[in-house]
């Protein structure tokens, strides 16, 4: 990250002083359940995991094991039954800050442009309209959708608006992003640009990223680690270190060594899938 | 060589008009479409007309009771002559209006301001529904003790028709909002409010406008039957007074210029929607 926009981040973080020796997140014994026509239905069981700086991390499960509770959980949209979440040492009520989070719903505001999408954020943040605009052009610029900044959602494609959706999370220079399936609606084509560019951005900017995904292979091509979550309710069941060399720098090419399926079908076996 | 060199740049503009016939082929094409639905529906009106004269013509116990086109357009012409088509419309117009506004800006001032307590709104849903389920015109009686037979009264009926369903309408279009959405805001560190002004209120517009469409018919039948109680003036004071007169040609004449005007107020929610909601326009 430049001098630059680590000392914007500084300055949106308010009274946090940087970045702390600790790692970015922390996840300790956190269990959560629903109740469920007066049944207590247990989602997530008891979850420990760390994200450490810089590092991205993949999670993947069986459908349905909590995936989404989970990250719902880490932002504080949903308050945890027991344990601790700890962002940068310290536990945080409420919404942690400087965290970007991104769904495989791309959720832009259809009455606003390109533009005002990617604005959102610094206008709630109350930066200035004018800084909030060059900032977001910039943005959009670096994920190429010049050109495109006074276009409505609805006449751009789905590759377009998932674009616009992360550059409406970057934007904000998050020291953390969450993602959700973000490119999972996406066609392949689309979806390997899209994480290219993703992991271009993250990368150079020294953020974290802990990218929920029920694809495997994308789970193994982008990511440093990947955790196995079980079945409900949810416990870490295996953690990979993903160790593909140098062949990381072209998604196409990474899917092709034979370390990569090797990780693939193991995660596979560890999902335990039961065909018919 | 040359004679190539020279050929190239001559094709370029022919590529693009040969593109406009296309274009125009199309734009004929929808036209066509749109003009044979017009075609039908004027046949289909001026065959039901026609009909009408005809069934009329002969027989004047007919003519009384069911009035003719050729009647109906001689008093339009007397009431165009006498002003009295103008003045009858600008009142009734006029409470209508006045009726629309203050109805939608009250109901949906409350409708959306509910999103923000779940509390307040469980607490008012059932009196709003017991409100929701009186018939306006069973109010009439007392609207015209408490304000009067002038134009305060209609407008007061005409309110009272429209409050109700734009509560409801704007209500249903803030709770409506998709969840995620609001996730999102709260991620990015939006306050209630800020997710109220910039999520909720102009997802809601759809379903305001959905409200507005809707109340444009409320509203003029609010002061029609206001006008009907007691007035002076206004189409429905000339509907009623035809009406205790058996004069049934002025009854529909005068029902001409109200669809007329419920057509023309239509035209302009819809011209102004589609001035707030820009977005929509492009799809």
């Amino acid at each position: 990250m430049t001098g630059e926009s680590s000392g914007r981040a500084a300055e949106w973080r308010g009274t946090a002083a940087g970045r702390s020796a600790e790692p970015p997140l922390v996840v300790e014994h956190v269990a959560k359940s629903y109740d469920l026509n007066g049944a207590i239905v247990p989602v997530i069981g008891d979850l420990s995991l760390t994200l450490r700086e810089g590092e991205i991390v993949s999670i993947v499960g069986p459908s349905g094991c909590g995936k989404t509770t989970l990250l719902n959980t880490l932002c504080g949209l949903l308050a945890p039954d027991s344990g601790h979440i700890r962002w940068h040492g310290r536990e945080v009520s409420g919404q942690p800050q400087n965290v970007g989070y991104m769904l495989q719903k791309d959720l832009l505001l259809p009455w606003r442009t390109a533009l005002g999408n990617t604005m959102l954020g610094l206008e709630i943040r109350g930066l200035a309209p004018a800084e909030a605009e060059d900032r977001a052009r910039a943005m959009l610029d670096q994920l190429g959708l010049h050109g495109f900044a006074d276009h409505y959602p609805s006449t751009l494609s789905g590759g377009m608006r998932q674009r616009v959706a992360l550059a409406r999370t970057l934007v904000n220079e998050p020291d953390v992003l969450l993602l959700d399936e973000p490119f999972a609606a996406l066609d392949f084509q689309s979806k390997l640009l899209i994480e290219n560019d993703t992991m271009g951005l993250v990368r150079g900017g020294r953020r974290s990223l802990m990218l929920i995904t029920h694809d495997i292979e994308e789970a193994v091509s982008l990511a440093d680690r990947v955790i196995v979550l079980s079945k409900r309710p949810t416990r870490v069941k295996a953690v990979y270190d993903i160790d593909l060399g140098t062949e990381r720098a072209d998604l196409m090419a990474v899917r092709e060594s034979r370390d990569f399926s090797h990780y693939v079908r193991r995660i596979w076996a560890d999902l335990d899938v039961v065909l018919q | 060589m040359t004679a190539e060199a020279d050929t190239a740049p001559a094709r370029e503009p022919e590529a693009v008009t040969r593109i406009s016939p296309l274009l125009a082929k199309r734009r004929w094409t929808r036209l066509r479409a749109t003009l044979a639905v017009l075609a039908t529906q004027l046949a289909i009106l001026v065959v039901f007309l026609a009909l009408w004269e005809q069934a009329t013509s002969g027989n004047k116990a007919f003519a009384f009771m069911f009035g003719s086109p050729s009647a109906i357009a001689n008093f339009l012409g007397q009431m165009v002559r006498d002003g009295s088509l103008w003045r009858d419309t600008y009142i009734t117009g006029l409470e209508t209006l006045l009726g629309f506004f203050v109805g939608n800006l009250i109901g949906t001032l409350i409708g959306l301001s509910l999103w923000y307590s779940r509390f307040v709104s469980r607490v008012v849903e059932p009196f709003i529904i017991a409100l929701g389920s009186i018939p306006i015109i069973a109010l009439a009686p007392i609207i015209i003790i408490w304000f009067g037979t002038g134009l305060i009264s209609k407008v007061a009926m005409s309110t009272l028709s429209v409050v109700i369903v734009a509560l409801v309408t704007s209500y249903k279009g803030a709770v409506g909002v998709d969840p995620d959405q609001i996730n999102l805001m709260r991620t990015l560190g939006a306050s209630k409010f800020q997710i109220f002004r910039k999520l909720v209120v102009p997802a809601s517009l759809t379903d305001i406008f959905a409200g507005l469409k809707l109340t444009v018919g409320f509203a003029l039948i609010g002061a029609i039957v206001g006008e009907f109680m007691s007035s002076a003036d206004g189409l429905g004071h000339a509907i009623f007074k035809a009406g205790s007169l058996y004069v049934i040609p002025k009854v529909f004449a005068a029902l001409v210029v109200t669809i007329a005007l419920a057509l023309f107020l239509t035209f302009v929610v819809g011209k102004i929607e589609r001035l707030l909601m820009p977005w929509r326009r492009q799809l």
